[in-house]
């Protein structure tokens, strides 16, 4: 069964068109970059994979559950799916470590130690277990992100969504969370990246979606659609990526 | 000129800035000079006069006579303090209400820490507002009846300090949410109740709680006026909170419940666990605003009859055997007003320091 199935997925904005007619499988294990202009609808598209946005026609389903507008049902799928920001989104008035328990206690039914426990490995495996005493605010922006990385894992997600999650990073700091994100990719996560990071999407990539004005352009693997974009809009696109 | 260094720069210390003295600030330049000067002479020119009134003919022992024709009349506050202190409560049962004081005073000592925010530290705010509320009462555990119109004083004040703080405020929390929910007629509920509160002089929703409310119901049928009384300043506590409260809503990043709900908490834990403890921390200063305001609105419930300090001090001044001393009694009631106030704002600002250390 698909890990992500999206059959003819539409979406508005009051009269704007946000997502026109997506379809779209991803296998298990199968790793995703979207890329496109902004505004080509990438993030929506994303979010409405885990009930962030809701989609107003259409199909989308994780496994056999259905993304529908019904708590329990949208609780199901989040447990399901992890997310990362762009804007970290860590919570500023816990811990790192608080940041990463919160959930598995509260909802994954986790007991605190375990919790704790499952965030340490965690923490370790994203490097940054000699941060988890302190807060947010005190970490740069490549370690919260990495610290957002492992708040999500700890959730134990078979899916992880990335919307744009090396934007607002400095450049020195964009490569230690692509690191980890390659690291994730390596072990078999299902993985769907919002990204502008083509040297990523090369590497890590099975097949790359560009997007357009809400629909999806062009699906191909990634040196095909690098070396020989056939869509107009992408060949565009990508003369003006600077590589 | 080089642009570019071949060998590192030296690391220098800073400049010193000096900081301006106080002798600086007082007459560092002709205008403060002045100001310091003419302010001093105000001062001084005050100073005796208060200090006669106060000391040298002020009166500390004896009776309304003594206080004939004399400075502060400090006599009739060690008489009348147990008064103004407990009101018409019967002198032979004055340990009852010191009991209920005690217990608020030992409860919020015990919470001041923040470890002791606990559950169980909740739980001992309940059964202790029931205790002071049997204690005073009597009936229901075996002691003589107390009628609520006769209670009086700070226990009064206290007990609607705290109860209309402590119910308004959560009621607060969901009208801040209401106002900002996606449901139309809870939207509509929640502004309509707090534009409406707000727009209503406190002084006018007493009246109506204790005058108009018992017209409308049915014979036979009473309700309590201490409570009453409570319903109004809970209400408009509630309004003015709610207003607070939806302004740390607005600066709290949507991100923060988006991040919340992706984990799979569901909307309630978002707000408790996430959203609302970041909201109620950016709005400390304007919350403990409005929390001194209401702890004064308290002393309004005299206009209903009701015995709070203020009222009960007023009581104390008709006595005829004394000289009325107005001052000296208002003194003394201010004293306890700003002592609770104060203490309270310094209490919200050591809060507001060791919370609000932790920033995006």
């Amino acid at each position: 069964m698909s890990a992500i199935t999206l059959s003819g997925v539409h979406k508005w904005y009051g009269d704007y068109h946000a997502l026109r007619n997506v379809d779209l499988d991803i296998a298990p294990g199968e790793r995703i970059v979207i890329c496109g202009p902004s505004g080509s609808g990438k993030s929506t598209l994303i979010r409405c994979i885990n009930g962030l946005e809701s989609h107003d026609q259409g199909r989308i389903a994780i496994g056999d559950e259905e993304v529908r507008e019904d708590a329990r049902a949208l609780q199901r799928v989040r447990i399901r799916v992890g997310m990362v920001f762009q804007s970290f989104n860590l919570f500023p008035h816990l811990t790192i470590v608080e940041n990463c328990m919160l959930a598995p206690v509260r909802v994954g039914e986790a007991s605190p130690a375990e919790a704790r426990e499952r965030a340490h490995a965690l923490l370790d495996r994203v490097r940054i277990g000699d941060q988890k005493d302190k807060y947010p605010g005190q970490l740069s922006g490549g370690q919260q992100q990495r610290a957002a990385i492992a708040r999500a894992l700890c959730m134990r997600p078979e899916i992880m969504l990335f919307d744009e999650p090396t934007s607002a990073l400095d450049a020195e700091m964009v490569k230690e969370v692509l690191d980890i994100m390659t690291a994730l990719a390596s072990d078999g996560m299902t993985m769907l990246c919002v990204t502008h990071e083509m040297g990523f999407a090369r590497e890590v990539a099975d097949r790359v979606v560009f997007m357009d004005a809400g629909q999806i352009v062009e699906i191909g693997e990634p040196t095909a659609f690098f070396s020989a974009p056939k869509h107009d809009r992408a060949r565009a696109f990508l003369g003006q990526l600077i590589h | 000129m080089s642009y570019v260094r071949t060998a590192p720069e030296a690391i220098l210390p800073a400049p010193v800035v000096a900081r301006p003295s106080l002798a600086a600030s007082l007459f560092g330049d002709a205008a403060s000079s002045l100001a310091t000067v003419f302010i001093t002479l105000v001062a001084l020119a005050a100073l005796p006069h208060l200090f006669a009134w106060a000391v040298t003919n002020g009166v500390w022992v004896g009776d309304g006579e003594a206080c004939r024709d004399a400075g502060a009349c400090w006599a009739f506050l060690r008489a009348k303090t147990p008064f103004i202190l407990f009101g018409i409560y019967p002198e032979d049962e004055r340990w009852r209400p010191m009991v209920a004081v005690g217990i608020f005073v030992v409860l919020t000592i015990w919470s001041l820490p923040r470890k002791h925010w606990t559950r169980a530290t909740l739980f001992g705010w309940i059964a202790g507002i029931v205790a002071a509320l049997l204690l005073m009462g009597g009936k229901t555990i075996g002691l003589t009846e107390v009628p609520t119109s006769a209670w009086g004083g700070l226990p009064i004040t206290i007990l609607l300090t705290v109860l209309s703080l402590a119910l308004g405020f959560p009621a607060a929390v969901l009208l801040a949410l209401g106002r900002r929910s996606p449901h139309p007629a809870l939207r509509w509920l929640s502004t309509g109740f707090i534009e409406l509160v707000r727009g209503l002089p406190l002084l006018s929703m007493l009246f109506v709680a204790s005058i108009m409310v018992p017209l409308l119901l049915p014979d036979g049928v009473t309700i309590d006026n201490l409570f009453r009384a409570l319903v109004a300043l809970t209400f408009s506590a509630a309004a003015y909170l709610a207003e607070v409260v939806r302004g740390g809503l607005q600066g709290v990043p949507r991100g923060q419940e988006e991040a919340a709900r992706a984990l799979g908490l569901s909307w309630a834990q978002a707000m408790r666990l996430v959203v609302l403890p970041q909201a109620i921390r950016n709005v400390i200063p304007p919350l403990t605003n409005t929390v001194v305001v209401i702890v004064k609105n308290t002393s309004l419930v005299l206009v209903v009859g009701l015995f709070d300090l203020l009222s009960a001090g007023r009581v104390a001044l008709s006595d005829p055997d004394w000289p009325a001393p107005y001052a000296e009694t208002y003194l003394m009631i201010a004293l306890i007003y700003f002592t609770i106030c104060y203490a309270f704002a310094r209490y919200a600002l050591h809060l507001e320091r060791t919370l609000g250390q932790v920033r995006r």
